[in-house]
């Protein structure tokens, strides 16, 4: 009855059959922090029966501005465990198994094995190649998306597909790789992120982008193709094939 | 030629203001950069009309042009 009742405003856009399908659907997602916190709040109303949600890092002050698991409550804790603790207060029927080390590329392939879609929520540039690779490697569907200033980007690459991120090539590795880290700035060569920041709205609306996907994905709709860029700051999207 | 050129991010100062943008030339696409003056090493993806393309890509009338930088932030 419960389960009836948590998931009937979802209405006839998510049908039994759908809302089963998510149920039975594992999702792993990497990075909890501005655009991973977001995610997983989705995902858990949205009802995935299963997410690995893996981040190293913890919480602090810069993280207050735009990460939604960040809170006064939550400064200084691992943000794999407060999302864990956020899993159980908005959906107990979901399984959320946190990681709370920072996943290495050998990890990634293992994990994304166990999955049916990857989540990239990464901050920077540096693993999310690995990150795609192993995604393909394992016959699974990746979803990321990248945030800086007014401007984002989402992207679903199906195995052996081009992404976005062999364009972008590796940026410098930061102090914090799972989460985003405008505050952890190197002075040389600040990247685009760094020096135009990120903001709220724009990683939550990035993040709903990610779920939307994923969401057609689990209950075999027809998802994005290639990416979808856009620029808040105008209002402006544009589909890009790769 | 009439062009539609966007950049992004970092690179938004760079966006021609007239729109749509005329070009009193021709070529490619990284001409186009040269002209504009927009460091081409720092784009990273370049679409025209909603395809990925190479900095050589020949330009044609009405074309599309978006100039992105890498944005990995989240």
């Amino acid at each position: 009855m419960e389960y009836a009742e948590r998931y009937a405003r979802n209405g006839s856009t998510l049908s039994e059959t759908d809302q089963a399908c998510l149920a039975a659907s594992r999702v792993l997602l990497v990075g909890l922090g501005g655009l991973g916190g977001a995610v997983l709040e989705q995902l858990l109303r949205l009802g995935v029966g299963h997410i690995t949600g893996a981040d190293g890092d913890t919480f602090t002050h810069s993280n207050l501005n735009r990460q939604l698991l960040a809170t006064e409550s939550t400064l200084g804790q691992g943000k794999a465990l407060a999302a864990a603790a956020r899993a159980a207060e908005v959906n107990p029927l979901v399984h959320f198994q946190p990681i709370s080390h920072f996943l290495s590329p050998p990890d990634f392939k293992a994990l994304a094995a166990q999955h049916d879609v990857v989540i990239d929520a990464l901050g920077g540039l540096h693993l999310r190649r690995a990150l795609q690779q192993a995604a393909s490697a394992a016959h699974k569907p990746l979803v990321s998306a990248g945030i800086a200033g007014f401007t984002g980007w989402v992207a679903v690459v199906r195995p052996h597909e081009r992404g976005p991120v062999e364009l972008f090539g590796n940026a410098p590795e930061s102090s914090s790789p799972e989460s985003s880290s405008p505050e952890s700035s190197s002075p040389e060569s600040p990247t685009v992120e760094e020096r135009l920041g990120n903001l709220v709205p724009v990683a939550m609306l990035a993040a709903s982008l990610q779920v939307c996907e994923t969401v057609k994905l689990l209950t075999g709709r027809p998802a994005l193709s290639g990416m979808m860029v856009f620029d808040l700051e105008d209002l402006s999207f544009y589909p890009v094939q790769l | 030629m009439k062009l539609t050129v966007k950049c992004f991010a970092t690179l938004s100062v760079l966006t021609p203001p007239t729109r749509p943008y005329e070009w009193q030339a021709e070529g490619s696409v990284n001409e186009l950069m040269a002209h504009l003056g927009i460091p081409a090493a720092e784009v990273k993806l370049i679409f025209v009309n909603g395809l990925s393309v190479e900095g050589t890509h020949i330009l044609t009338e009405g074309d599309r042009v978006g100039l992105f930088p890498p944005v990995g932030g989240g």
